[in-house]
């Protein structure tokens, strides 16, 4: 296991995360739970974002590492 | 005509008439909350139980009396609502018995309660202590409410000043295998929605006993056959730990980088997680 791979995995998670955040706003009934619900998916995307340029960023650096 | 004839209608006929009197007079007469609920309950059986049984006795008699009884009482709820002063006649007012932890003799003798029927009141409310009661009221009915002091009350989220998550009342969509659509509806959720739910939980729609869906929109089942496991519902629980993991994640990179600006984006992000992991704390738990 590389680092690039161990951020890759933390990536997916992070995106995982971010859908069941999603669907659980949708699917609440209560407006308050649905408003937290759906601000912390959007926190989520940011998180991702910063993520995904780290990994693209370990992949130039590490070219050999790409794809594990 | 024989007798037993006779028995059958009239106990049809009353039972009947009880039937209605009681649905036009409302939930309140059932509860007998009240003296005057009270007593006309009582009169009203005796006098349907007295006519039905009492062949002698002229049966439209018994039921004019009832209407009598069921029209008064209908009357005095009907005035009780426009005037507080008819109310506190008619429906007696509570009397405060117990009043910062003492005991008020005067009020006690007044409504002929002994002071042993009195602790056995407190007892029946697993009150043993008399000092721990704030404020208790006998009510007119005769049964008693006691406020017990702030400390001795049982200890709430609010005393702990945790915040608690709001939740919607469970609605009860499948009933005996049978899918309940306006409950559903109150959900926000249609047939499919209920389909795909019980597809992932790996159960058939007729096997389902009872269906619950919670306030977020989870299903919990009960089904007919109780050896079968039904996973229970997680997701929530999982979240929250997936969450923890991923902000305990970022913070090895951030330990574990020598890259200065990527340590800072680590370090920000977990800081960002964290603050979530605190907001959603109190609806993921449970």
């Amino acid at each position: 296991m590389t680092i690039a791979s161990n951020v890759n995995q933390c990536l997916s998670t992070i995106k995982g995360i971010e859908a069941q955040l999603s669907s659980l706003a949708l699917n609440s009934l209560d407006e308050e739970a649905k408003a937290v619900f759906h601000e912390t998916a959007l926190t989520m995307a940011e998180v991702k974002k910063d993520l995904q340029y780290r990994v693209l960023e370990l992949e130039r650096q590490e070219p050999q590492y790409k794809g594990s | 005509m024989p007798g037993w004839f006779f028995i059958i209608t009239r106990s049809l006929i009353f039972l009947l008439l009880l039937f209605i009197t009681t649905k036009i007079l409302g939930k309140k007469q059932i509860s007998e909350l009240s003296f005057f609920e009270y007593v006309v309950g009582i009169t009203i059986g005796s006098i349907a139980g007295e006519v039905v049984t009492g062949l002698e006795s002229n049966m439209y008699h018994g039921a004019l009396a009832i209407c009598v009884f069921g029209f008064i009482t209908f009357l005095v709820n009907f005035i009780s609502i426009k005037s507080k002063k008819f109310s506190d006649l008619v429906e007696g007012k509570g009397t405060v018995v117990i009043k910062d932890g003492k005991i008020l003799e005067n009020n006690l003798k007044k409504e002929k309660y002994t002071i042993d029927e009195l602790s056995a009141l407190l007892r029946a409310k697993d009150i043993f202590r008399v000092a721990d009661v704030e404020f208790a009221v006998l009510e007119p009915r005769g049964n008693l409410s006691a406020l017990l002091k702030k400390e001795n009350r049982p200890l709430t989220p609010k005393d702990l000043q945790m915040k608690m998550a709001k939740e919607k009342e469970p609605q009860t969509v499948i009933m005996d295998g049978n899918i309940m659509d306006e409950p559903l509806r109150c959900s926000g959720k249609g047939r499919g929605w209920l389909y795909t739910e019980l597809e992932k939980q790996g159960v058939t729609l007729d096997n389902v006993f009872f269906g619950q869906v919670d306030s977020y929109g989870e299903l919990t089942v009960d089904l007919y056959d109780d050896k079968i496991k039904v996973p229970q519902a997680a997701q929530r629980p999982l979240l929250l730990a997936t969450l923890k993991k991923t902000q305990a994640d970022l913070e090895i990179f951030s330990l574990s980088t020598d890259c200065d600006q990527s340590k800072a984006m680590y370090k920000k992000n977990a800081a960002i997680l964290q603050d979530a992991i605190e907001k959603l704390a109190p609806f993921l738990n449970g």
